[in-house]
């Protein structure tokens, strides 16, 4: 559980989408968003849909990974698909029961506005399985750069960030530790009356609230103490590059998207 | 000496980035400690700790943690609930409760800010003020995301929205009233333990 937290939901592998730059995923990400919109009829839908199954194939992700991802917004999919079904009335009529009517619009407009989203989703689950969180804030502190000169804290959200990455797993660990050394001293976390459970409760923030508090100030005092002075000019650990491969895949996004663009109705 | 004052501090680092991570710790909670599962709901203490961000770091640090939050979660580290995470979430339309925390931990900020011992009373008040906030942000994301993402047809209608929420507001209620009750208790002891006080407002 706790190393499912460190590295969030990132499936490691070798494939060309793992190897691409951060930033690059990100645009792609970014300008597919935009072009999921673009499809509008049956030729534009299924072209999209190669695309994104290309990509998959590609990260040579196991299709169960995948589906995973799909899974919290499939209830949301199924509502979209049957309210669309039913209260869409274009079309030929299919299918009448009472009140009840289902029109061949229905149905269509139905079926692509629920695969606009599992399109959607698709792409993004693909982004987090092949890039670590680490290298996603990476990747968009470095496309953000630009806004320093808008005085949007880039850097400083990106510190924010990583610091806030790193210590998830350690008041984990501290959480656990914690309930561990209160049930030694006689709390009940197993159970109990309701008030009890608030006890409970209370005996466990208490220590975790002062002891990430101490942490923090133990932090801050080595980063003062190394000299820290905030973004400008400052080298990285974590260095990204840029590769041929990249620049490709935008521009096949960009060459998808003018296709979207001609055959769409 | 030509040396100028830093806007940030580095401690406004670590403590907005260490509570971002207990709002991540929040989130999940039922997960190390099933005590919490009560009648069957997991409870979250997001909104708690939602409430204590505001009031321990002040409103601006305390939206910003909330801020970084989000974003970790969108960028793909598993922290909201039920372990999701990931740029989807931002169509899912529960995404406006995770943006209503910005706004709910900037209010309570506001409303701790106050006073400079903050009474169990105004905590509670806060804590439902949050609550407000996370329901009216939340529900009018649910049904402009309905709208619009899944376009939905003229028949869903806002009322309606607002009929789901009403299922969960009891126990909302409930919690934002005893999270209320609570804090004062873990704002004290901070305060006590550590020396952020010389640090923050």
């Amino acid at each position: 559980m706790i190393n499912s937290m460190i590295i969030g939901k990132y499936v490691p592998s070798d494939s060309i989408i793992h190897r691409m730059d951060p930033r690059a995923k990100l645009l792609l990400v970014f300008i597919y968003v935009f072009i999921v919109f673009l499809a509008n009829n049956s030729v534009t839908y299924i072209v999209l849909t190669m695309f994104t199954l290309v990509l998959l194939f590609l990260s040579r992700i196991p299709i169960a990974f995948i589906l995973r991802g799909l899974k919290p917004i499939l209830w949301i999919v199924l509502v979209t698909f049957l309210l669309h079904m039913f209260m869409t009335k274009e079309g030929d009529l299919l299918y009448q029961w009472g009140r009840l009517a289902i029109y061949e619009g229905g149905i269509k407009q139905g079926i692509f506005i629920s695969l606009r989203f599992l399109l959607f989703i698709m792409i993004t689950t693909l982004l987090t399985l092949t890039t670590t969180p680490i290298e996603v804030t990476d990747g968009v502190e470095s496309l953000l750069a630009p806004l320093k000169k808008l005085h949007v804290p880039v850097h400083e959200l990106a510190l924010m960030m990583s610091i806030s990455l790193r210590f998830i797993p350690t008041l984990l660990e501290e959480t656990e530790k914690i309930m561990k050394a209160q049930a030694a001293r006689g709390v009940d976390f197993s159970g109990g009356s309701f008030s009890e459970r608030v006890k409970a409760i209370v005996s466990l923030l208490v220590p975790l609230f002062i002891n990430s508090f101490k942490r923090a100030e133990e932090l801050a005092t080595a980063m003062e103490a190394r000299g820290y002075r905030g973004g400008e000019g400052r080298t990285k650990f974590r260095q990204l590059t840029w590769k041929p491969l990249d620049t490709f895949c935008l521009i096949a996004v960009f060459v998808l998207a003018m296709i979207l663009f001609v055959l769409r109705s | 000496m030509g040396i100028t004052q830093p806007k940030w501090r580095a401690l406004d680092f670590t403590l907005v980035g260490m509570f971002a991570a207990l709002m991540a710790i929040g989130a999940n909670i039922t997960s190390w400690a099933p005590f919490l599962v009560i009648g069957g709901v997991p409870i979250t203490l997001q909104t708690f700790f939602c409430v204590l961000a505001g009031a321990i770091l002040g409103r601006r640090l305390g939206a910003l943690a909330m801020i970084i939050y989000m974003l970790i979660g969108l960028f793909g580290a598993p922290v909201f609930a039920r372990f999701s995470g990931g740029f989807g979430t931002i169509v899912s339309p529960t995404f406006g409760f995770i943006l209503s925390f910005i706004l709910s931990a900037y209010v309570t900020g506001l409303i701790t800010e106050k006073s400079n011992h903050p009474s169990m009373v105004r905590f509670i008040v806060a804590a439902l003020a949050g609550m407000v906030i996370n329901y009216i942000v939340g529900t009018n994301w649910m049904y402009f995301a309905y709208k619009f993402w899944a376009a939905a047809p003229k028949g869903f209608s806002y009322s309606m929205a607002w009929g789901w929420m009403l299922v969960p507001l009891p126990k909302d209620l409930i919690l934002s009233v005893i999270a209320g009750a609570i804090s004062p208790r873990i704002y004290s002891s901070i305060r006590k333990s550590t020396s952020y006080h010389r640090y923050v407002a």
